[in-house]
């Protein structure tokens, strides 16, 4: 064989590749949906705070209990957002003694109080800043979810239908989204009248209610208790006490689900990639080959080079644009997970950190391309037996069949942390074996298996490439009606006959 | 010197026996015809040449080697079935080919232009094949054919398809390869090319050689016609194998008839016209129709097998 004609015809396949449309908008779409993805994550996430206004005609200093309720309820979710942050990033020198860096527990009352006394996130944040190394993104605060504010003057005097007419009006004429849109009213002859009444421009939040009900709950009781002479220090104190709760969980990317879909992450991307690229790829192949027949081609072809030469330029061209593919991809998502910071990187940097040692990697290269030439090879020979597209599509349909539903169920197994029989076929299968042996990669994969497995892979090739050669060059010149099964089978066994 | 030698060539396909102990060779510099009607085995033949297809029995021997694709850079091939990649220039595609059969980039490249300007497409030269008409897209096939300036060219069926004007150029092609020395080698149905350019031609039938030899040969196969008005009796004439006599029409006199004679295969109709002479016959016309090679085309291979 001639190495120079298969390069030569690689080079054209790949040229030919390169200019269609489709491939260019494929490449991109990756580094698009990348890019986007966060801007839109911000330009569609609702970060402002609802608006909330509490019309108190009680005086009976409810309006202040539920404000310092989700004060209080924000600002432990704060800490424990900073608390896995400064875990996360080993950040915890910043102040041993604070309640952020001691994050195995519930935050109580105390906690809260202790924070916002030694100056709050500022003064939190300043001390992180003294720690945090280069590298170590800044820890982002997170939005309130509500803001309350004192009731328009609308809302003051009206009663009764007037009020809700003031309140919906507040609701429709909003053009600058400054008036409230959530406005709960606390009767006048509160407590003994416990009807609370609440309008809203939106559906409201289960979490809201439940929490305004728990609010107002408890300072009913309270009241109750200190009626049947109960002081009042002992009422509020039956209503706060609650045990202290410590908590033992894996810190940040730990836990054996976590960890799995952490380590899971990029193995099964590739697979996916590995799925996606063939398909594209194979079917640009597919076009190729269908051109060089439908136009008679072919025997000008044979004509310089040989079968065999056509077909491994065809794969060689078709590998080559998969991997410059693969290879825009790996770089974007590269540059996603260094280059930036926020959800991404923070998915992408930690998975990486398993498939890092040179074993994988090479593992990784190996199972990779040789996925790529088991699957471009059946393309290929696909090719080489169909007139048109139509025609190609009748052989491809089985196929596609055959490679992806399986491997549909394989990736799924695999996120799920299976490691059953099904896996276990999957990976001894060379057409699948790419695939499963991939995916496995950051869930655990015994060596022997490893290597068993593509130590099978590689002479299912060799044998896959001997076939598909003697199909290739028996279909090529074929002419009439599509080759029927037993045909195709005449032409795997058939020895060559032809140069 | 034979650039190409084949020596009792057969192939068999199931049960079809597709080229039948066929012997011929080509030398450098002869234009061979390659004659036979559809399914003759023309095609399967010069497959064979290019190691497209293996014989069943038989050797070829290209430039006194078995073929296979080191030869490629010696065999300028244009097929029967015709086609290149729509999404390609012309330049592009002649150099691509040019390329598979050894040249250097450059090489195919300026060899590929001066192809163009001498079939009149060098504006054409960055168009795609697919925005070319059929016979542009024909000639940068011919193009594909001569651009490693081939010692053996190879021709399956070149005319078909063909305007008058490229059939022309085509030909000139032809004779220009020949004139360089080349081996010229082309297969057709229609003997009008046959009978200008080839020297010497070869017809096929089902696989199996009718004739070999020259095209005065071929001719010879059939007897020669013979058109005398004369006053004498011509059917005893030596050489004359049948004479069938007519009423001359516009010429005076009852006694002047018309004699078509058919010769004896071999006869020389000057030596019957001599005969004639000395013997005092008088002859008022004298016309000798040789048979042409539509003629004896019909004769070894068949009428079913002619394209007119």
């Amino acid at each position: 064989m001639n190495s120079a004609n298969i390069l030569l015809v690689a080079r054209r396949e790949m040229a030919q590749i390169l200019k269609m449309r489709s491939f260019w908008l494929t490449l991109l779409i990756l580094p698009v949906a990348l890019a986007l993805g966060p801007l839109l994550g911000e330009t569609l996430a609702d970060t402002d705070p609802t608006r909330v206004t509490v019309v108190d005609r009680s005086g009976a200093g409810a309006a202040n209990a539920l404000e310092a309720r989700f004060t209080a309820d924000e600002t432990r979710y704060l800490l424990r957002e900073l608390s896995r942050y400064a875990q996360r990033y080993d950040l915890q020198g910043a102040d041993r003694a604070a309640p952020w860096t001691q994050r195995d527990r519930w935050y109580t009352p105390q906690d809260l109080a202790a924070f916002e006394a030694s100056g709050g996130i500022e003064a939190a944040l300043a001390k992180i800043e003294t720690v945090r190394p280069d590298g170590v993104p800044r820890f982002e605060i997170p939005n309130h979810d509500y803001r309350f504010a004192p009731p328009p003057p609308a809302l003051l005097s009206a009663q009764g239908d007037a009020f809700a007419a003031a309140a919906r009006g507040l609701f429709a004429d909003d053009p600058d989204d400054t008036n409230p849109e959530i406005i709960v009213i606390i009767p006048e002859a509160y407590p003994a009248d416990g009807k609370i009444g609440i309008y809203s421009a939106d559906d409201v939040r289960g979490s809201f209610i439940s929490t305004l009900q728990e609010v107002l709950t408890a300072d009913l009781r309270t009241r109750l208790l200190a009626e049947d002479g109960v002081t009042g220090e002992r009422a509020t104190l039956v209503q706060t006490i609650a045990p202290t709760i410590t908590i033992d969980s894996p810190p940040p990317g730990g836990g054996a689900r976590e960890v799995l879909l952490v380590r899971s992450a990029v193995p099964i991307a590739l697979s996916y990639i590995l799925m996606m690229s063939l398909i594209l790829s194979g079917s640009w192949m597919l076009q190729g080959s269908v051109e060089e027949r439908s136009n008679k081609l072919i025997e000008s072809l044979l004509a310089c080079i040989s079968p065999e030469e056509l077909m491994y330029g065809k794969l060689l061209g078709g590998l080559v644009v998969g991997l410059m593919m693969l290879s825009v991809w790996v770089g974007c998502a590269g540059v996603a997970a260094y280059a930036t910071q926020g959800a991404i990187a923070d998915m992408i940097r930690p998975a990486l950190e398993p498939i890092s040692s040179p074993g994988i990697i090479v593992a990784i290269t190996f199972f990779f391309l040789a996925g790529y030439i088991m699957v471009s090879a059946i393309f290929v020979a696909i090719g080489s037996m169909a007139d048109s597209m139509s025609e190609a599509q009748g052989f491809m349909m089985p196929v596609l069949f055959a490679i992806l539903l399986p491997i549909t169920f394989l990736l799924q197994a695999v996120i799920a942390g299976n490691d059953g029989i099904m896996v276990q076929i999957f990976t001894w299968v060379p057409l699948w074996t790419p695939f499963a042996v991939l995916a496995r990669l950051g869930s655990g994969i015994e060596a022997w298996e490893l290597v068993g497995s593509g130590v099978v892979l590689g002479l299912a090739i060799v044998v896959e490439l001997v076939l598909v050669g003697r199909l290739f060059r028996a279909s090529l010149l074929a002419t009439g009606q599509k080759p029927t099964l037993a045909k195709v089978m005449q032409r795997l066994r058939r020895t060559p006959d032809a140069g | 010197m034979s650039v190409l030698q084949i020596h009792h060539l057969a192939k068999r396909f199931d049960t079809v026996l597709a080229v039948d102990d066929l012997t011929f060779s080509v030398s450098s510099g002869e234009i061979f015809g390659f004659l036979g009607g559809n399914g003759a085995g023309k095609t399967t033949t010069l497959r064979m040449v290019l190691d497209i297809i293996r014989p069943t029995s038989g050797t070829i021997k290209v430039l006194g080697a078995a073929p296979d694709r080191r030869a490629t850079s010696a065999i300028g091939f244009l097929p029967e079935e015709r086609g290149l990649y729509s999404g390609m220039s012309a330049i592009d595609t002649i150099v691509y080919f040019g390329r598979l059969k050894g040249l250097r980039e450059p090489l195919a490249r300026s060899r590929g232009m001066e192809l163009l300007e001498r079939f009149d497409l060098a504006d054409r030269a960055k168009s795609q094949i697919g925005d070319m008409s059929k016979g542009m897209a024909q000639k940068v096939q011919l193009a594909t054919a001569l651009i490693n300036e081939p010692e053996l060219l190879m021709l399956d069926e070149p005319f078909s398809g063909l305007d008058p004007v490229n059939q022309g150029l085509l030909e000139n092609e032809i004779l220009r390869a020949a004139r360089r020395g080349a081996a010229v080698i082309f297969s057709t149905h229609v003997m009008q090319h046959a009978e200008r350019l080839c020297d010497r031609l070869l017809l096929l039938r089902r696989g199996r050689k009718r004739f070999e030899g020259t095209i005065t040969e071929a001719r010879a196969h059939l007897p020669a016609t013979l058109i005398a008005i004369t006053r004498t009796d011509l059917s005893a004439l030596p050489g004359v194998m049948s004479a069938v006599a007519a009423s001359a029409e516009g010429v005076e006199g009852e006694e002047w008839r018309e004699w078509s004679l058919t010769l004896a295969p071999g006869t020389d109709p000057g030596a019957v016209l001599e005969h004639c002479s000395s013997q005092g016959i008088a002859l008022r016309r004298w016309d000798h129709r040789q048979a042409s090679l539509h003629d004896v085309f019909v004769q070894l291979v068949g009428p079913e097998e002619v394209k007119p």
